[in-house]
């Protein structure tokens, strides 16, 4: 069961991967590494949150990580910039609904102005879930990231081939 | 003056690969990088200053005091991974080879000439995507249904508005008011109509400028980073904007 939870939620990231991928028309060779970039670091989230019930800007910084080292394998494989392939496999992470939630209680509070009680927990609301927004998809973008400055000289000859 | 007129003609392709980079979304590093490369293959050194909006090169002789420079706009084009990708192997192949600049100049237009992927294609792709992603948070399978279209349309939006030059902000808001509007229509069926609306507008988030412009900053282009988190967020404002106008209209039945 935790296993078929874990499977899906790869697989349905994968596809939102690729679609939000294809939005920047990657070149077709990196396809299949965002899939496999997206399910892994999706699947990794999934798991730190609902077994080891991490918050979600650590699991997201840990899954970014992870998508971040292995695009440097994969980089050097499809011959294509490391950022072609995880911005692509980052994007099913954002925290949508956090972000969701921060919009609809700006709307709420600004129609509550006058009933200060009703007007202070729609705030409350705001305020903790921008918080929650920003920081995952800082953490995001900082982890991913990570590896090129750990190893500068591979993550910046990816595209460099042996024998034109 | 042959010198400065070979000069001359480095500056100018440089010039058009580096906006064409910086245009089509690649953190400033890599321009700057590919440009200095491409510049060693052809004996010459390459200096660059990056602005978001223009972008000031200087080529000097490596071996007398000739240098030429050039200020050039960069062009607003779509953002394009494959231009990443490959103008940056050809950076590696100029090096690696020794090409001259006239086969330079020719696999460089070979490489824009290149047909992009069908919008037809693309859009089904991102409707796709958004109802996985609405199915990731929770969505029952009406839900799943209804943002899959209400993406279409909104995304159809997009590139319809894009297609005929409009205005950045005002494509974002329309868009993201048309996906939100439709994935309202969850409301009339017993279904999560929160997670629907929530999810319909997601394909609009500017993911590339804001991990380039958080790539830019750490590296040392505070300015180019800056500017690009900045383009980012007014988009990202201009999202909620357009969402928050179904919001307002059905919050009775959010709540």
């Amino acid at each position: 069961m935790i296993f078929t939870d874990i499977l899906t939620n790869g697989l349905l990231a994968a596809i939102a991967g690729v679609g939000f991928g294809a939005i920047s028309f990657p070149p077709k060779r990196a396809f299949r590494h965002i899939a496999i970039l997206a399910a892994t670091g999706y699947a990794i989230r999934f798991s730190l949150m609902n077994y080891l019930s991490w918050d979600i800007a650590l699991a997201s910084f840990c899954a970014a990580l992870s998508i971040g080292v292995l695009s440097l394998w994969f980089g050097k494989l499809s011959h294509c910039p490391m950022t072609v392939l995880y911005i692509p496999a980052l994007l099913p992470m954002i925290p949508g609904m956090y972000a969701y939630r921060t919009v609809f209680a700006l709307v709420m509070f600004m129609q509550n102005l006058h009933t200060a009680e009703v007007a202070e927990i729609h705030l409350q609301t705001l305020l903790s879930n921008a918080i929650v927004t920003v920081s995952t998809v800082f953490l995001l973008a900082v982890g991913a990231t990570i590896p090129i400055f750990v190893f500068p000289r591979r993550a910046y000859s990816m595209t460099r081939r042996k024998g034109w | 003056m042959n010198v400065n007129e070979e000069l001359k003609e480095i500056a100018k392709f440089v010039a058009d690969y580096a906006t064409c980079l910086m245009g089509s979304g690649v953190h400033t590093s890599r321009v700057v990088r590919n440009s200095k490369r491409i510049g060693e293959s052809l004996g010459v050194l390459i200096r660059i200053t990056t602005l978001h909006k223009s972008l000031i090169l200087t080529v000097c002789n490596a071996h007398n005091d000739d240098a030429y420079t050039e200020v050039v706009d960069i062009p607003e084009l779509p953002i394009s991974f494959a231009y990443n990708a490959e103008l940056s192997s050809l950076s590696w192949k100029a090096y690696d080879r020794h090409l001259p600049l006239d086969v330079l100049r020719e696999e460089y237009r070979q490489i824009r000439a290149k047909p992009k992927m069908s919008p037809h294609v693309v859009l089904l792709l991102v409707g796709l995507a958004n109802a996985s992603f609405c199915r990731l948070f929770g969505g029952d399978w009406n839900a799943v249904g209804i943002v899959f279209i209400a993406t279409l349309a909104g995304f159809f939006v997009r590139q319809q508005m894009q297609r005929r030059g409009i205005n950045h902000f005002i494509v974002f808001t329309t868009s993201a008011f048309v996906a939100s509007m439709c994935a309202s229509a969850t409301l009339l069926f017993h279904t999560t109509a929160e997670i629907a609306i929530a999810t319909s507008v997601l394909f609009l988030i500017p993911g590339v400028p804001l991990i380039n412009g958080v790539i830019d900053i750490v590296e040392g282009y505070t300015l180019t980073g800056s500017s690009r988190l900045m383009h980012a967020f007014l988009l990202i404002i201009c999202v909620a904007v357009g969402l928050s106008l179904p919001l307002l209209l059905f919050k009775n039945s959010l709540l």
